[in-house]
């Protein structure tokens, strides 16, 4: 029986592997839609996992949550120097991390912030942390080498960004992998983000850094004769001694951290700052406390969820696209191999003739038609992951945040339930054989 | 004067009584066959223009349909009162079917068309099945048993075909025109095979057949005339 299921198959290769073919897209399409909807989900969740608090200006809680956790460059309003060091000294507080924005390295965000996040982003992986204003720690996903110096540019480049020609910073470690957006971030101290964009001598003059300005344009970063320089290329700091444009911004870089000034209520504003409260009940009532007219405390986890709500709706719509697909597929599917059988009515006749019995001759019909809906859904599962990957990878490397691909218990019990039905849809051309007359099919 | 015993009655492969095949929306019955009798091994020719009921009576003889009344006995087995399911078992069991256009599976070989009614029927061929089949494609000069029937010529076809209709050891080979869509050298040699053969297997042979030289080597002539028989 299999040998002459076997026979026929081959002997309609192509139209088989249509058939087969078609399904498996239609399939595909469903299945990429599931997956990479949970990727999103699971991806988001989990970047958003390492941030228990956003603190920053009142504005938009979504526009804040998107800058602070997954790094989308938006202008954010400041707030006041003295919000960071309020939870800086905030008992319920186990830490708080000021994130300022605006600068990047080629397509990677320049994040200013303190050691506070670094140890609270697991810490690095090599080398150390940033002790003075011109070093930069990068995220385990930046390709630089420690060692290599770095110009930032304002804004991006194709928004009409800059590069600020008087600051340069040398990387000196590598943080771990965090699976956030984090990862493809350069970090920096807040005080040289403040300090490139001026606000420092605009916003705290007669800060004790002031004297140390135009002290930095001679410090010699890395050692830039080595490397290939990608464009732009990191720059040796010796080599720019055109500063002085735009901002103050070639105020000397070449000092120390002072540990003590982000607490400094008199600090320069920050966008946003990340807090981990000692405990969940710390957490709520945080939120509480800086839900104010000054200031806006969100949890990221809150702000995803509702923008899942709307993730869902959008995959609801393209479930729907793909589900409508597919059962036109199927319906076309079911009609060809109704035609099929329609051509092999003489040839079915001619079995039942022979003598083979009707169950026979309804198992050869149901099974040829079963293998192949079943091939084709097997391969659209296969090829809907294989989709669903490379969406995520492309994704992945746009926004930083990994999309996780996975099939759960439910993609289970969903190709189970797709396996039954193709079983009674193999049954409607199979009992059509079965109910045929020998001498009837044999007449015509 | 002595009392002689009744004459023996001659043994009778088949017997039809007062069979009749309706079609709707004709009056007339397509075959009424009142009373007709085979005897084993007999060897019958059907003939008759296209429409008088040869076919009918073929797909009534093999079970392949149902008459509307009356008995169809083969071996004392009336056929026309089993079941569907009983009459495709009868059917596998006991007859052996060549047709005018071979009805050979494309995509299979020789052999396998010849071992494929028994592995529908029974999902697992008899021991012996194999040896027989080989032995009776070697009989009706089919060489290369592996070769795909499809490259075949139609003479060698309907020889596989021949072959496949014996390869169950049937009591009854009912030919539909066998040599109808064949040349002249390849009929005649399908003719002889068929004889040959049925005589070798001791099987009640009916051919359906307009084939003057074949009729003419058929014991005995069944001549249809608007669904009548007429020896």
């Amino acid at each position: 029986m299999f040998g002459f299921i076997a026979a026929d198959l081959r002997r309609h290769w192509a139209g088989a592997l249509a058939v087969v073919l078609i399904i498996a897209f239609a399939t595909a399409l469903g299945v990429v839609v599931t997956l990479q909807e949970r990727a999103l989900r699971l991806g988001s969740a989990r970047a958003a996992q390492a941030f228990d608090l956003v603190v920053g200006a009142p504005g938009s809680e979504t526009q804040l949550v998107l800058s602070a956790v997954f790094l989308q460059a938006a202008p954010l309003p400041l707030m006041d120097g003295e919000v960071l060091a309020g939870l800086i000294a905030d008992p319920r507080v186990a830490y708080a991390a000021p994130v300022g924005f605006g600068d990047f390295y080629e397509r990677q965000p320049i994040v200013g912030t303190t050691q506070a996040l670094l140890d609270g982003l697991g810490g690095l992986a090599s080398g150390r942390p940033f002790a003075r204003l011109d070093e930069a720690v990068i995220g385990a996903g930046v390709a630089l080498r420690e060692g290599d110096a770095i110009k930032p540019q304002h804004g991006l480049a194709e928004e009409g960004g800059h590069v600020h020609t008087g600051a340069a910073y040398r990387v000196v470690g590598r943080m771990k992998p965090t699976g956030t957006p984090w990862d493809r971030a350069l970090l920096v101290p807040i005080e040289a983000v403040w300090r490139v964009h001026g606000q420092h001598a605009e916003d705290h003059e007669g800060h004790d850094h002031e004297g140390h300005a135009h002290e930095g344009h001679n410090h010699d970063v890395g050692d830039g004769d080595t490397h290939d320089h990608a464009e732009p290329a990191p720059v040796r700091a010796s080599e720019h001694a055109d500063g002085d444009r735009d901002h103050d911004e070639a105020d000397g870089l070449d000092t120390a951290i002072d540990p003590a000034a982000a607490a400094d209520p008199h600090a320069p504003g920050v966008p946003a700052i990340l807090v981990k409260p000692r405990t969940i009940a710390d957490a709520y009532k945080l939120r509480q406390a800086y839900r104010s007219d000054h200031t806006l405390a969100v949890f990221p986890a809150e702000v995803l969820t509702r923008l899942y709500g709307t993730l869902g709706d959008a995959r609801l719509v393209l479930g729907a696209v793909a589900a409508g697909a597919q059962a036109l597929v199927g319906a076309a599917i079911l009609l060809v191999v109704i035609l099929h059988i329609g051509q092999r009515r003489r040839q079915i006749g001619a079995l039942r003739a022979f003598g083979a019995p009707r169950l026979s001759v309804f198992a050869i019909v149901w099974l040829e038609a079963f293998a192949l809906i079943a091939a084709g859904l097997v391969a659209g599962f296969g090829l809907g992951f294989v989709a669903a990957r490379a969406l995520s990878a492309i994704l992945a490397g746009m926004s930083g945040v990994p999309l996780p691909v996975e099939f759960t218990g439910s993609d289970l019990s969903r190709f189970a339930l797709l396996l039954a039905i193709s079983a009674l849809i193999a049954a409607v051309p199979a009992l059509s054989a079965y109910r045929q007359s020998p001498a009837a099919a044999l007449r015509s | 004067m002595t009392l002689a015993s009744a004459p023996e009655p001659a043994p009778t492969a088949l017997a039809l009584r007062g069979v009749e095949v309706r079609f709707p929306g004709l009056e007339r019955p397509a075959l009424s066959v009142p009373a007709l009798d085979l005897a084993p091994g007999e060897h019958v020719a059907l003939t008759g223009p296209s429409g008088s009921g040869k076919t009918t009576l073929l797909n009534i003889v093999t079970g392949m349909e149902r008459p509307d009344t009356g008995a169809v006995l083969w071996d004392g087995v009336d056929i026309a009162r089993l079941s569907e399911g009983g009459r495709d078992r009868w059917r596998a069991g006991h007859v052996g079917l060549v047709m005018q256009d071979f009805h050979l599976f494309p995509g299979l070989s020789a052999r396998d068309n010849v071992l494929l009614p028994q592995r529908l029927a029974r999902f697992r061929l008899p021991s012996g099945a194999a040896a027989e089949a080989a032995r009776l494609l070697d009989r009706v000069g089919i060489a290369r048993h592996d070769q795909h029937i499809e490259t075949l010529s139609r003479g060698q076809m309907q020889r596989v075909a021949v072959a496949r209709a014996l390869a169950a050891h049937p009591r009854i080979i009912i030919a539909d025109e066998p040599t109808a869509s064949l040349d002249d050298a390849s009929g005649a040699a399908v003719s002889d095979l068929l004889l040959e053969l049925a005589h070798e297997a001791a099987a009640t042979l009916i051919v359906a057949t307009h084939d003057p030289r074949l009729v003419g080597r058929l014991g005995r002539t069944l001549r249809l005339d608007a669904g009548l028989v007429k020896e």
